[in-house]
């Protein structure tokens, strides 16, 4: 349900760094700034995406064989990863799992992504955190603390100007590799090396 | 300083009805991805890009203002979604340099 997706500080975190940090009203910042690239690959034989990040001057382009998988690539977009930092109690949320937002436009009202879409008034905007592997054979996709972290940085930031933003995992998405958005990515910048 | 101001003393002419909020720092950047690390609120964003991504990311970031310099347009969808998000956007004939100077000579540091 969307209404999991918990949006206020004082849930404790766990998987931080120094373990448990406790009720904790964070003031979240940005840290551990990084480029590169975000790199997509598909499986040729069974239509399975996945993308990771890598911070090489190139970014890789090879194709290899993995268990079932026959992966080939498919793209590769700039992009910035960071972690957010508490100022109050000094606990790290690792956002290594979100390889890029997407804004979604998704109009499918049996897609839980766009119900929420649908739901937001005129100032309210859904943001969408893809994992690594956006098929989700294991079920796993960004953790529960890291989309909440998400939210309450940002809400937090845009609230004083007047915006709100839902940000949601993308195993929410009936089908994120078929789903309207656009993703928070730069295009091309590099092609000329 | 607000960004209706801000446009009228630099010659700006509005793209999309936007919120007229205070600017209080300025953004220069064409790599939209960096906007949501670097970028603060209430910033005037510079840039060439004109993609819908760049209002994806400027919302993240808080912006007020963007300028697209070079002269380039942005596309319907791209003025929709800014409109959305009250980000006033403008376009400059000039290169970043020469809106950056400006924005110097305004106080801007």
């Amino acid at each position: 349900m969307i209404a999991s997706v918990a949006v206020r500080g004082e849930r404790i975190l766990e998987n931080v760094e120094g373990g448990a940090m406790g009720p904790c009203n964070h003031e979240w910042s940005i840290c551990n700034v990084r480029h590169g690239y975000f790199v997509e690959e598909g499986c040729f034989e069974c239509g399975a995406r996945l993308s990771f990040f890598s911070a090489e001057p190139v970014p890789p382009i090879d194709k290899y064989r993995e268990g079932r998988h026959y992966w080939a690539y498919l793209g590769s977009f700039q992009t910035v990863k960071f972690d957010l930092k508490c100022r109050a109690c000094a606990g790290i949320v690792d956002l290594n799992d979100v390889n890029g937002l997407m804004l979604s436009e998704c109009t499918d009202r049996d897609c839980q992504v766009g119900a929420l879409v649908h739901q937001q008034g005129p100032d309210s905007l859904v943001y969408v955190a893809l994992c690594p592997n956006t098929s989700h054979p294991t079920g796993k996709c960004v953790s529960s603390e890291g989309i909440e972290a998400l939210n309450q940085y940002f809400r937090a930031k845009l609230a004083p100007v007047g915006r709100k933003v839902t940000i949601v995992p993308c195993k929410l998405c009936n089908s994120i590799d078929k789903c309207r958005g656009t993703s928070i990515v730069d295009v091309g910048l590099t092609d000329i090396q | 300083m607000k960004v209706s101001e801000l446009a009228q003393k630099t010659g700006l002419a509005a793209i999309n009805e936007y919120k007229d909020r205070e600017i209080e720092r300025v953004y220069i950047s064409d790599m939209v991805s960096d906007l949501i690390a670097s970028a603060r609120t209430n910033s005037v964003v510079v840039t060439l890009q004109t993609h819908k991504s760049l209002i994806a990311a400027a919302n993240l970031a808080g912006a007020a203002m963007i300028v697209i310099v070079n002269g380039r347009k942005p596309s319907e969808d791209v003025v929709a979604l800014a409109n959305r998000t009250g980000i006033g956007l403008f376009s400059y004939d000039l290169d970043s340099w020469a809106f950056a100077k400006k924005l110097v000579n305004l106080g801007f540091e």
